[in-house]
């Protein structure tokens, strides 16, 4: 799903409604109304992908507004280089990935990017087997806990890429754009992403 | 020159073209499990899909109410930030600010402190008579007022003599 793509029921457009860039120019006269449209268009969009960064639905709502706010307050300066929902989403993947990085601040919480990694060799692209035992039926709920575990444990940078390329289907260059990085960093943050998750996660997915 | 992290990637996703997918593979010959962990790294990508999905946006509308309350009220401190305290004011604006202070304190000052002599009070004739000593008993001193003059008089009686500076010409 790419953030220039519309999916979403909430943010399919009904043929006598204003588009995205008429809500935005008035948006930037001052008309918070027209704002709040955008609010009601975008709203579900982006507490999903918020949630999927930080895993944690309070946390995912309270930010999401912070998003919204932060982009009502920074509206003057989008020039309509991309779409609206582009430079909403990385505003908003701005917004998620400095709440991690003041958790870890604050919280104490350590990303060890190497945890998986350490028998990885220059030219080996193959892990360990898991040292996990294999389960035997495993819920939906067990399934979800693995995963939010699984991605707190990877550090802010290495969650946006999984969850940009992996969960919301983004290309390298869109990631590269949300992120402000080059399309190299996104594919070498990509690559210990997943070879953490695979240590992480093997166990769940080879017995579902 | 890519980096083999950034050309395994791309080979995973597909994203290679066919000369670098093909350079690769011949890379990759002498690692046997390559082929088995792009399909592992691919199962977790479908599995993400899958399942790490977020759970829906639920009282929406009340999200949308305190998007627009938090805006709303955000607004309104912007206006009032707009306001200029008078630490901000322009030179010009505290010049006249300043000149009409001294004028101000110009005013009060000639009518709240009092000028020459204060009313009642002693005069210089008064205290050379008081400073003037005599041995005799039966001189005698009444004060007069005079409203009208605002002038008090002290009567002497029983004086031998009057020195020459109390004298009144």
């Amino acid at each position: 799903m790419s953030p220039s793509k519309r999916t979403s029921a909430d943010t399919e457009n009904l043929p006598d409604e204003p588009d995205d860039l008429q809500l935005v120019a008035r948006s930037q006269a001052g008309d918070q109304q027209a704002f709040n449209q955008l609010v009601t268009r975008y709203r579900s969009r982006a507490f999903s992908m918020i949630y999927n960064v930080v895993r944690n639905e309070q946390d995912a709502w309270d930010l999401a507004q912070d998003g919204f706010l932060k982009a009502w307050k920074s509206i003057a300066r989008f020039r309509g280089q991309s779409s609206f929902y582009t430079w909403l989403y990385r505003i908003l993947m701005n917004v998620a990935i400095d709440s991690i990085r003041k958790k870890q601040i604050h919280g104490g919480t350590e990303f060890d990017d190497a945890i998986g990694l350490r028998n990885i060799e220059p030219g080996a692209v193959t892990l360990p087997k898991g040292e996990l035992q294999p389960i035997e039926k495993i819920s939906d709920q067990e399934v979800r806990t693995r995963i939010d575990a699984a991605l707190v444990k990877l550090s802010p940078e290495h969650r946006a890429v999984i969850v940009l390329r992996e969960i919301d289907g983004l290309e390298y260059q869109e990631i590269a754009d949300v992120l402000d990085c080059s399309i190299g960093t996104v594919m070498s943050r990509l690559f210990y992403a997943r070879k953490k998750l695979q240590t992480l996660l093997r166990d769940v997915y080879e017995n579902l | 020159m890519k980096t083999f992290e950034e050309r395994y990637t791309g080979w995973i996703d597909g994203k290679l073209t066919a000369a670098e997918a093909a350079a690769f593979e011949r890379e990759l010959e002498s690692v046997p499990d390559a082929l088995p962990d792009k399909t592992d790294a691919l199962r977790l990508g479908d599995f993400l899909r899958r399942h790490a999905d977020a759970p829906s946006l639920t009282n929406a509308d009340f999200f949308s109410h305190q998007v627009a309350a938090r805006i709303a009220a955000e607004s309104g401190r912007e206006v009032k930030s707009d306001r200029r305290h008078w630490w901000q004011w322009s030179i010009p604006q505290l010049a006249m600010v300043g000149s009409a202070c001294l004028l101000l304190a110009g005013g009060l000052f000639k009518m709240m402190i009092p000028t020459g002599t204060p009313e009642g009070a002693g005069t210089p004739y008064f205290a050379e008579i008081v400073d003037a000593r005599t041995d005799n008993p039966h001189v005698s001193a009444t004060p007069v007022y005079n409203p009208k003059d605002n002038v008090t008089v002290l009567w002497l009686d029983g004086l031998d003599y009057l020195p020459a500076s109390a004298q009144l010409n």
